[in-house]
């Protein structure tokens, strides 16, 4: 696993990042200055009290916000604009209400750009709605599913169009501990199948060790990294058993330890 | 859970229409109480200023057996081509306005400016301009209705969630398909709520520019009846567009609930 990892390129490069917002005149420091690299096919998992810049940390990967200081790369060029090369899962659900759970799946693929046959779009469809465990209900409007089937369906249409590199924003955050583990196996075996390159943000570090290459633990806000560790876990990995693995323990309880003052301090602010 | 859930919506729907039943039957009640009220007080006071329900009825039945369709045909062919031509321009306007920060901060004012002025006021100088037939009337409500749809569509846009439209671009989408796929569909709920606003404005310029001249019209038999002093025949051009305004509104919602089907679901 390691070996494969570091002998590709890097993907996505941060140097020297930092983003500060100003709010009604007041300077709000969301990241500190951070380097990171992710390589190419490379589950990174970010973890990290609320408030801390995952979010913002994604959004100039996407090119939707541009860095204060430093430079985000993407395949070694600065990020300008829109990046179209990444399909973005945010944190906040952005289904179109007036169209049908598949319809909001198959959305990408109208587009000009990823255009299809109109038989290919069903049965891609029809496949994602399979994965995310949706059967029954791709005739609802958004406004008719729960929150966590919504997540299911942003989930879904983001995957469709199987984009190089993914950014997700706690994707799994509504759903209930057992479904949760069956799209960790899904999204692990698809971003696997695919060789994707994935960015994942969660606020569960169990979570993150059993899907990430590597988990990135940030500090409270202002976020800096506090810690970044490999994991060495042999993929496919199992992820309903993985959790009783030594390895798995070893590694939760050495981030936990980083992570909870972290979320102590966040609190008391 | 959801099996509950489903019920507790049926029971909701089903009182909801037994509710709904128990109202028009008050109301049709209320209706036909004030039409006995009106034709009594009518017979036993005189109905000089007031004429009678059943004088009305006969006025109608006479009406109609000559040319009351043909009059309200052009009243309903001013309202529907004016409407149409109105709402197309004022949802255009309003799209490209609200979306495009210097050409809204250009134009706004004027439109404002021009919206202050109570339209229908215009409705001499098109008749002017346009004749005395249909065109003019066509164009005023057009002119209406292209403020209504106008200021509606654009603050419509404007509250469009700029996550949805980003979604859509990191996708790939180009310009004319965020319009079809966002901001036309989000649209389409203001664009609704304008033409409910406004029909009765249209009815309205349409019957005004026809008071004002014309050979057929709802607003023609009106001025025609008043200027003859001939009360039934006033009552009964009034009644007539009372029923047109009632139908074009309830169509309105009819067409609203049936397309707008995920909008009554999210609330
Ligand atoms: N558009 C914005 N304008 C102003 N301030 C912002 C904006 N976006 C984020 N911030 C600030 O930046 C900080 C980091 O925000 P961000 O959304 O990246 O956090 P996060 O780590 O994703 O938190 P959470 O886990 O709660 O989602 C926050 O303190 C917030 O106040
Ligand atoms: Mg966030």
């Amino acid at each position: 696993m390691e070996p494969v990892s570091a002998a590709l390129p890097e993907k996505i490069n941060f140097s020297g990042v930092g983003k500060t917002f100003f709010v009604r005149g007041t300077e709000v420091q969301a990241l500190q200055p951070i380097d990171l690299a992710v390589r190419a096919r490379e589950f990174v998992a970010l973890v990290g009290p609320s408030g801390c810049g995952k979010s913002t940390l994604l959004n100039l990967v996407a090119g939707l916000l541009q860095p204060s200081e430093g430079s985000v790369t993407y395949d070694g060029k600065p990020v300008q604009g829109l990046n179209f090369r990444v399909g973005y899962m945010t944190q906040k659900d952005t289904l179109l209400p007036w169209r049908s759970a598949a319809d909001n799946i198959g959305v990408s693929l109208e587009l000009h750009c990823r255009s299809v046959s109109k038989a290919e779009r069903a049965e891609r469809i029809a496949a994602m709605v399979d994965l995310v465990g949706l059967s029954g209900f791709e005739n609802h409007f958004p406004g008719e599913l729960s929150g966590g089937m919504r997540k299911r369906v942003a989930l879904a249409r983001t995957l469709i169009y199987e984009p190089e590199t993914l950014l997700m924003d706690e994707p799994f955050g509504a759903l209930d501990a057992q479904l949760k583990l069956v799209m960790q196996d899904q999204l692990q075996r698809i971003t696997q199948d695919r060789k994707m390159t994935v960015l994942f943000v969660t606020h569960d570090l169990g979570e993150a060790i059993a899907i990430g290459d590597r988990v990135v633990v940030f500090s409270g806000r202002p976020g800096r990294i506090r810690a970044i560790r490999d994991v060495t876990l042999p993929r496919p990995r199992d992820v309903f058993r993985m959790r009783f693995s030594e390895e798995f323990s070893r590694l939760h309880e050495e981030l936990w330890d980083e992570l909870k003052d972290e979320v102590v301090k966040g609190t008391d602010i | 859970m959801t099996g509950r859930s489903v019920v507790s919506t049926d029971q909701a729907v089903r009182t909801k229409a037994g509710e709904r039943r128990a109202v028009l039957v008050w109301q049709i009640a209320f209706g036909l109480g004030a039409l006995a009220l009106w034709e009594l007080t009518g017979r036993v006071f005189g109905s000089t200023w007031t004429s009678l329900p059943s004088q009305i009825a006969q006025r109608l039945l006479l009406w109609g057996g000559t040319d009351l369709f043909r009059h309200v045909y052009v009243t309903l062919t001013e309202v529907f081509v004016g409407l149409a031509l109105g709402t197309v321009a004022g949802v255009v306007a309003g799209l490209a306005l609200g979306r495009t920060q210097t050409l809204a901060l250009v134009l706004r004012p004027i439109i404002v400016t021009l919206y202050s002025v109570p339209l229908v006021t215009m409705a001499p100088l098109l008749i002017l301009w346009f004749g005395l037939e249909m065109e003019s009337k066509i164009v005023l409500v057009t002119v209406v209705v292209f403020f209504l749809m106008f200021f509606n569509t654009f603050a419509g846009v404007q509250s469009i969630d700029p996550l949805l439209v980003t979604t859509l671009d990191l996708m790939g989408a180009t310009t004319l398909e965020r319009y079809r796929k966002v901001i036309a569909p989000a649209a389409m709920a203001w664009i609704f709520s304008g033409i409910k606003i406004a029909l009765p404005y249209a009815l309205s310029a349409a019957t005004t520019g026809e008071l004002l001249g014309g050979s057929y019209g709802l607003g023609t038999l009106l001025s025609r009846a008043g200027s003859q002093f001939d009360m039934t025949g006033l009552y009964t051009a009034l009644i007539v567009l009372l029923v047109i305004g009632i139908l074009l509104s309830e169509g309105v919602a009819f067409v609203e609930n049936h397309l707008l089907r995920w909008r009554h679901v999210a609330e």
